[in-house]
């Protein structure tokens, strides 16, 4: 299963100009990287409230380019209401997270 | 077209996105990271649109359109929210927003809907702006709401920017100085001398001097220099009022200073360039004073420029009450007197009188009843006897002359005939010829149309 909407992230590779959508996809990257770090330091302090919002931005940047698979583990990971241990989802989001920067670059090739 | 747009987004990926697209359509945009911030920069930059995230770091989306909106920034505002919270952006549109944008959405998703937004935005403020100049109680020292002073306050606000001549008529009584006036405060010369010279109530041998100035020595009695009021005027505004009063020869001179936009005062020889806006007014037919030769016809096309028509207190039924509150309050304070307002046989009176001396006639009845009674009432006794005996509806009516035999073309005056019967058929022939329009047919005759309104009234009540 791929790790991209075709629906978002094609659509924007198409619609942007390409030095437009390198710097998305970078600012995406940036995002990414500093959003894993801030879920994994609040799951790791036991903030809950930390832990949702940086769950909640993750889901939002990933939706934005259509990381699909990004997103829906960065959803789990925000919804207090069926609470699913970081041990559990983290792994699982860092792989999707992984997989659709690579989805992406290849988008840029 | 392009438009002001704030984006406020905090999560860089989504801001980066829609900057890029609303670069992409042109519009002027800037990007603020927390609500906070975009409250200051909507006050400071008055966006036309904002696009909205729901959830922020200091306080929530719903929250800001709140505080926005109770700072008077009028945006239209695009919730911008994710599948799960189409509830909450449920809950925006209640608290004013004009759309939501589910994300992630397209380019041409959000093109529409911020279109969509823009227009519906505009749209208002032009029904905004079109209720606000249609519903004014007030402008200037006018006081009236009804569609005939709602366009008479349109075209004083149109001309007001310009230099061009006006030209208002309307009978005694109708706040034709008023309007001068108005046009005066609603132009850029506002902060400039407004001069008034009411043409009729100087002798003919002195309009000169009071116009154009006159220099030590130039005729007896010219003691000193004098400035006059054109030059008085200079930057503002020249209200000559009763211009249709102006003798002949005072108009050639007239037509020379607003040909040349020069004055020569009396006793001088040299010229002097000054910049005055000129406002003109007459209870006449100017025109059928042109006809009649007693006005220049070269000089009322330079000076009838931009008409303002100021209707008679009759054709604007629905502002008789409201001009008489006011002027009630006001009489009521300046003499000292309890008055607050009017029982409903007064009111029905006021409003069923003709009022030929129109607003000046009221003044003058209102005054007199605030002082001569006392009490927080004006009832209907306490108004005068002419009042009391109008015929009901008669604001609404037509002048009652359709309603009387009226001689065609030229009349014959038979010997022995009265005097008040000849009068009768003079004025309903003047009328007849005037096509009905009583300011023209007393132009006719010589005489103000309020005489003619109180004869019409007489006989008809005969």
């Amino acid at each position: 299963m791929s790790a991209l909407d075709p629906q978002v992230a094609h659509q924007l590779a198409e619609d942007l100009p390409p030095d437009v959508f390198r710097t998305i996809i970078s600012t995406f990257e940036e995002d990414l990287g500093r959003l894993a770090q801030e879920l994994a330091a609040a799951a790791q302090a036991g903030d809950q409230d930390g832990y949702e919002r940086a769950a909640h931005s993750l889901a939002g940047a990933a939706a934005a380019v259509g990381a699909v698979g990004l997103e829906r583990e960065a959803r789990i990971a925000m919804d207090h209401r069926q609470p699913e241990a970081p041990a559990s989802v983290l792994p699982r989001l860092m792989t999707e997270a992984k997989a659709a920067l690579e989805a992406l670059h290849d988008l840029i090739n | 077209m392009a438009a002001r747009i704030l984006l406020v987004e905090d999560t860089p990926t989504q801001a980066e996105i829609a900057k890029a697209m609303l670069r992409q359509f042109g519009h002027e945009m800037r990007h603020a990271e927390t609500a906070g911030a975009a409250l200051a920069m909507a006050l400071e930059w008055q966006p036309e649109a904002i696009l909205v995230d729901l959830i922020l770091p200091d306080f929530s989306g719903i929250e800001l359109m709140r505080r926005l909106r109770a700072a008077g920034v009028d945006a239209a505002c695009i919730v911008l929210t994710a599948h799960g919270s189409v509830n909450t952006a449920v809950e925006a549109m209640r608290e004013g927003a004009t759309d939501f944008l589910l994300k992630p959405y397209a380019p041409a998703r959000l093109r529409v809907t911020l279109d969509n937004a823009l227009e519906k935005r505009s749209l208002r403020q032009a029904l905004d702006t079109a209720q606000t100049a249609l519903g004014r109680e007030r402008f200037h020292g006018f006081i009236g709401a009804s569609p005939v002073m709602q366009a008479a306050y349109r075209t004083i606000e149109s001309v007001a920017a310009s230099k061009a001549t006006v030209f208002i008529t309307g009978e005694s009584g109708t706040g034709k100085e008023l309007a001068a006036e108005a046009v005066h405060q609603a132009s850029p010369r506002k902060s400039r001398p407004f001069i008034a010279l009411n043409c009729a109530a100087i002798p003919k041998d002195l309009l000169e001097s009071e116009i154009f100035g006159h220099l030590k020595g130039a005729f007896t009695g010219a003691t000193e220099n004098r400035m006059g009021a054109a030059r008085a005027a200079d930057g503002g505004t020249l209200f000559l009022d009763e211009i249709g009063d102006m003798p002949p020869e005072m108009q050639v001179k007239l037509l020379r200073f607003v040909q040349s936009g020069t004055v020569t005062p009396v006793g001088g020889t040299r010229a002097e360039q000054v910049d005055v806006r000129l406002v003109c007014a007459t209870h006449r037919d100017i025109l059928a004073e042109v006809q009649a030769g007693r006005f220049r016809e070269d000089l009322y096309y330079r000076l009838y420029v931009v008409p303002v028509a100021l209707p008679p207190l009759r054709a604007r039924a629905e502002d008789v009450v409201l001009i008489a509150r006011h002027l009630l309050g006001l009489y009521a304070r300046e003499e000292g007197k309890a008055f607050e307002g009017f029982d409903g046989e007064a009111e029905a009176a006021i409003r069923a009188y003709p009022w030929p001396g129109n607003v000046r006639q009221l003044q003058n009845v209102l005054r007199n009843t605030v002082v001569l009674h006392g009490g927080e009432t004006v009832t209907r006794a306490m108004l005068p006897g002419l009042l009391l005996h109008a015929p009901a509806g008669e604001m609404n009516a037509a002048p009652p002359a359709a309603a009387i035999a009226v001689p065609a073309g030229s009349i014959a005056i038979p010997v022995g005939e009265t005097l008040a019967a000849s009068e009768k058929r003079l004025i309903l022939a003047a009328l007849e010829q005037a096509g009905q329009d009583v300011p023209r047919a007393a132009a006719m005759l010589e005489v103000n149309p309020s005489t003619i309104y109180r004869k019409l009234t007489a006989w008809k009540k005969a």
